[in-house]
C-alpha cells in the first residue's frame, strides 16, 4: 500500500523505533477518547478506562480477533465460576484471586495445548503478553463482583468486551492509519475533544433509557 | 420529541451531578467525612444530632483476636467502617437461648463468633471497602422497627434518604426492604422505594428495584401512596443540620426511625444515586437550580423553604381554609378497641351510609367476640326480610341485646339488598392522625374487600377527594 510518510514518522523510523510501535502509540489517544467519549456521552461504563484500552491492544497483539475474545470469554466465565466454587472456604482476598489467576492460567495453557493439537497453530501462536494482559482482567472482574455483585460484574465485562471488540476495529482501520502516518499532528485534536468530553453536563444516552418512564411524566 | 428534550433538562444525570453539583459543593475533605461513617457519627454526635450508638470498634487483626465476643449484647449491627451500597452489614436480633456462642439473624439462621470472626477479617482486609484497602469493622446498636412500618418492611428496617442542597431538603424517598432485597433497604438490591411529598412526609408514587412502578408493596394489598412518615419535620431539620455540619453542600442523608429514640441518621452519602428521581417521578436538576444561589440563613428557614417549594401545596391550602381534612375513599384506619388493643386495617369511606360499620370478625378481634357470639345466638348475623325486622320490635330483642355491657346501641338497616338488624359497638378510631369515638354496628362483611366502613356519622370533621 503506497501512503504519504510524514516526515517527522520517517526520522522515529530512522533512529530505529519500530513502525508497529509508533502506530501503536499513536492509537492510543484515539482509542483513550473512543472510551472517555462512551463512558461520558453514551454511558458505557466497563472496567474505566484502563481496562478496555489493554484490552483492546491485547486484541490487536493476539493473532486475529476470535483468539482475543475467545480468551476473554473464557477468563471471565472462570472468574464467575470460582467465585461460586470458592463461596464456601471463605476465603481472604488475596489468596482467593491468586486461586482463580491459577485456574485460568492452566486452563488457558490447555487452551493452546489443544488449539495446536487441532492445529490451530493461530491459537498457540499468541505471544505471552496479550494472554496475561488478560488473565490480569480476573481481578478487576473478582473485585467488581465483590463491589457491585455478579449481575453488574458481567455487565461490566460484557461492555468491556464490546469496547475493545470496538476499539480493535478503529484501531486496525486503514485509513485511520494512513492519516495518523500521513499527518501525525492530528492526534493532538484529541485534546480539545477530550476537554469537551469533560466539560459535559448533559444526559447521557444511557440515562435517556433509564429515565425515559418519567422524562414525559414530569 | 421537542418536549421529550426539554423534560429531560429538568433531570440530574451522572455527568451533570459530578461536575456541576459534587466537584463545586463537595469538597474532598468534606467527601472523607462521609465516607468514614465512624467519623461522620463522631462528628454528627458532637453536633448533637441523633446517631445509633456505638458499640465497638475493631481496627486492628490483633483486636480482633483478643477481642472479648461476650460483650457484645443481644441485638446489634456490624458494619465495615467505608462500605458502601449497604453491603458487608450483618444485623443479629438476639441470642440463642442457652448458647453464649449462637446469635439469630433476620432470616432466623444461626451465626456464631467463628463466623463473625471470619466476617470481620474480611472487612478488616478491605473486603467491602470503596477502593478494597484495609477496613475497620464496628459494631453498633440495632434500630427497632416501628410499628407503623412493620407491615410494609419485610425483615429489616426501611429507611429515608432526604437529599440536602444549600439547607434545603430538596427531595426524599422512603426504601423499604423486601424480600427480593433480603431486608435490606437498597433499591439495587430489590427494596422498594417511595417518593414522598416534601411538605406532608407522605409517600406519593413507587418504584420497585429496577423493575418500574407500582401500586402496592409486593405480596401484600398495601397501598405505596399514602403513608404518613412521621417525625417528618424533624427528620427534614436533623438532615439540613447535618449538612451544615459536614459542609457538604450537596448531601445524601439516610434516616432510620427507632422505636424509641425516634429518627436517627445511619449515614451521610457524599454522592447520592440518581433512582430518587424516578421514585419521585420529579426531575432533581429543576429543583437543585431554583435552590442554587438564595442566601439561606438557617437550617429552620431551609426546611421551610423545602416543604413550600417541593410539597403539594394546593391540599394543605384547602385544609387551611376549611380546617377539615381531606381524606380519599380509602383510608388505613386504627381501631384501639377493649383493652386498648390497636389493629390498623383499610376502610372503606362512604357518605352512602349513615353509620359506621365493622366486620363480625374484626370485631371478635378488638375484644367484642362475647357480644358478636350473643348476637349470632339470635341469628341476627344475616340479611332479614321487612317483616322479620317488626317483629324482632315488637318483642323488643334490643332490649336482651344491650343487656350487654358491650353494646351499646342496636341499628336497623334498609337496603336494597335487605334489611338487618345490628348491634353497635363503642370503639375509637384514628383517621388521619384524628381520633374519633364512634359507635359502629356489627354486620358480616365477609366476601367484601374492605372490613370497615366509615359512615358520615364519623366524618363530620373530613372532605372526601374521591380522586385521592
Amino acid at each position: 500500500m503506497e501512503t504519504a510518510i510524514s516526515p517527522i514518522i520517517r526520522f522515529f523510523i530512522t533512529e530505529g523505533v519500530p513502525f508497529q510501535t509508533i502506530i501503536l502509540l499513536l492509537m492510543l489517544p484515539v482509542i483513550a477518547t473512543f472510551i472517555a467519549f462512551l463512558r461520558q456521552v453514551v454511558g458505557i461504563k466497563a472496567f474505566g478506562i484502563y481496562t478496555p484500552l489493554i484490552t483492546t491492544f491485547a486484541f490487536l497483539a493476539t493473532n486475529g480477533l476470535r483468539y482475543g475474545v475467545a480468551i476473554f470469554l473464557v477468563v471471565i466465565f472462570v472468574g464467575m465460576l470460582m467465585r461460586f466454587i470458592l463461596k464456601p472456604f471463605r476465603l481472604l482476598y488475596l489468596p482467593r484471586v491468586a486461586i482463580m489467576l491459577t485456574v485460568v492460567s492452566l486452563i488457558i495453557l490447555t487452551m493452546l495445548v489443544f488449539g495446536g493439537n487441532l492445529r490451530r497453530t493461530g491459537l498457540a501462536s499468541v505471544s505471552i503478553f496479550p494472554i496475561l494482559i488478560m488473565i490480569t482482567l480476573v481481578e478487576k472482574f473478582v473485585a467488581t463482583q465483590i463491589e457491585k455483585g455478579n449481575k453488574a460484574a458481567l455487565v461490566l465485562a460484557f461492555e468491556t468486551l464490546i469496547i475493545s471488540i470496538l476499539g480493535f476495529f478503529i484501531a486496525s482501520w486503514e485509513g485511520l492509519i494512513g492519516l495518523l502516518i500521513a499527518h501525525p499532528w492530528t492526534i493532538l485534536l484529541t485534546l480539545p475533544i477530550n476537554i469537551i468530553i469533560g466539560k459535559w453536563t448533559g444526559l447521557r444516552v444511557s440515562e435517556y433509557f433509564r429515565f425515559r418512564s418519567i422524562i414525559k411524566k414530569l | 420529541m421537542f418536549e421529550f428534550f426539554k423534560n429531560s433538562q429538568k433531570l440530574l444525570g451522572m455527568n451533570s451531578r459530578n461536575l456541576e453539583f459534587i466537584r463545586p459543593f463537595n469538597r474532598t475533605r468534606a467527601k472523607r467525612l462521609a465516607d468514614d461513617k465512624l467519623l461522620s457519627k463522631r462528628i454528627l454526635k458532637k453536633n448533637n444530632i441523633a446517631v445509633p450508638k456505638l458499640i465497638a470498634t475493631i481496627k486492628t487483626v490483633e483486636e480482633l483476636e483478643n477481642f472479648d465476643w461476650q460483650s457484645l449484647p443481644s441485638s446489634f449491627a456490624l458494619k465495615p467502617n467505608r462500605g458502601f451500597g449497604g453491603e458487608g452489614i450483618i444485623v443479629v436480633y438476639g441470642k440463642k437461648k442457652n448458647h453464649t456462642d449462637y446469635w439469630i439473624k433476620a432470616d432466623r439462621s444461626l451465626i456464631t463468633v467463628d463466623d463473625l470472626r471470619s466476617h470481620v477479617r474480611n472487612i478488616l482486609d478491605g473486603s467491602f471497602s470503596l477502593s478494597g484497602t484495609p477496613d475497620v469493622a464496628f459494631f453498633e446498636e440495632r434500630l427497632q422497627l416501628l410499628k407503623l412500618f412493620k407491615p410494609y418492611a419485610y425483615k429489616g428496617i426501611p429507611d429515608i434518604r432526604i437529599i440536602v442542597f444549600n439547607k434545603v431538603p430538596v427531595m426524599a424517598m422512603l426504601r423499604l426492604p423486601t424480600k427480593e432485597s433480603g431486608g435490606k433497604a437498597n433499591l439495587q438490591q430489590g427494596a422498594v422505594g417511595t417518593g414522598i411529598d416534601m411538605a406532608t412526609g407522605v409517600t406519593t408514587t413507587a418504584i420497585h428495584g429496577k423493575n418500574g412502578f407500582i401500586e402496592k408493596i409486593p405480596g401484600t394489598q398495601l397501598s405505596t401512596s399514602g403513608l404518613r412518615i412521621p417525625h417528618w419535620k424533624s427528620m427534614l431539620l436533623l438532615a439540613a443540620k447535618a449538612q451544615e455540619v459536614s459542609n457538604l453542600g450537596f448531601l445524601g442523608v439516610d434516616i432510620a426511625i427507632d422505636s424509641k429514640n425516634g429518627p436517627e441518621i445511619l449515614e451521610l452519602n457524599a454522592r447520592p444515586g440518581l433512582s430518587i428521581q424516578i421514585a419521585n417521578l420529579a426531575g432533581l436538576k429543576e429543583r437543585l437550580n431554583r435552590v442554587r444561589g438564595i442566601k439561606i440563613k438557617t437550617i429552620e428557614k431551609g426546611v421551610r423553604v423545602g416543604m413550600d417549594l417541593f410539597g403539594g401545596e394546593i391540599e394543605e391550602e384547602l385544609e387551611e381554609i376549611s380546617g377539615k381534612k381531606i381524606i380519599g375513599t380509602v383510608e388505613k384506619v386504627k381501631l384501639i378497641g377493649k383493652n386498648g388493643k390497636e389493629i390498623e386495617v383499610e376502610a372503606r369511606i362512604d357518605t352512602g351510609a349513615g353509620i359506621s360499620s365493622i366486620d363480625k370478625a374484626l370485631a371478635e378481634e378488638l375484644g367484642f367476640g362475647e357480644a358478636v357470639k350473643l348476637w349470632e345466638d339470635f341469628h341476627l348475623d344475616k340479611i332479614l326480610s321487612t317483616s322479620e325486622i317488626a317483629e324482632l320490635s315488637k318483642n323488643k330483642t334490643w332490649k336482651e341485646l344491650e343487656k350487654h355491657p358491650d353494646i351499646v346501641g342496636v341499628a336497623k338497616t334498609f337496603s336494597a339488598h335487605g334489611a338487618t338488624y345490628r348491634i353497635e359497638i363503642k370503639v375509637t378510631l384514628i383517621l388521619d392522625s384524628l381520633p374519633i369515638v364512634s359507635k359502629l354496628s356489627i354486620a358480616n362483611r365477609t366476601g367484601l374487600i374492605y372490613p370497615l366502613l366509615v359512615g358520615r356519622r364519623d366524618l363530620r370533621k373530613f372532605l372526601i377527594d374521591v380522586n385521592k
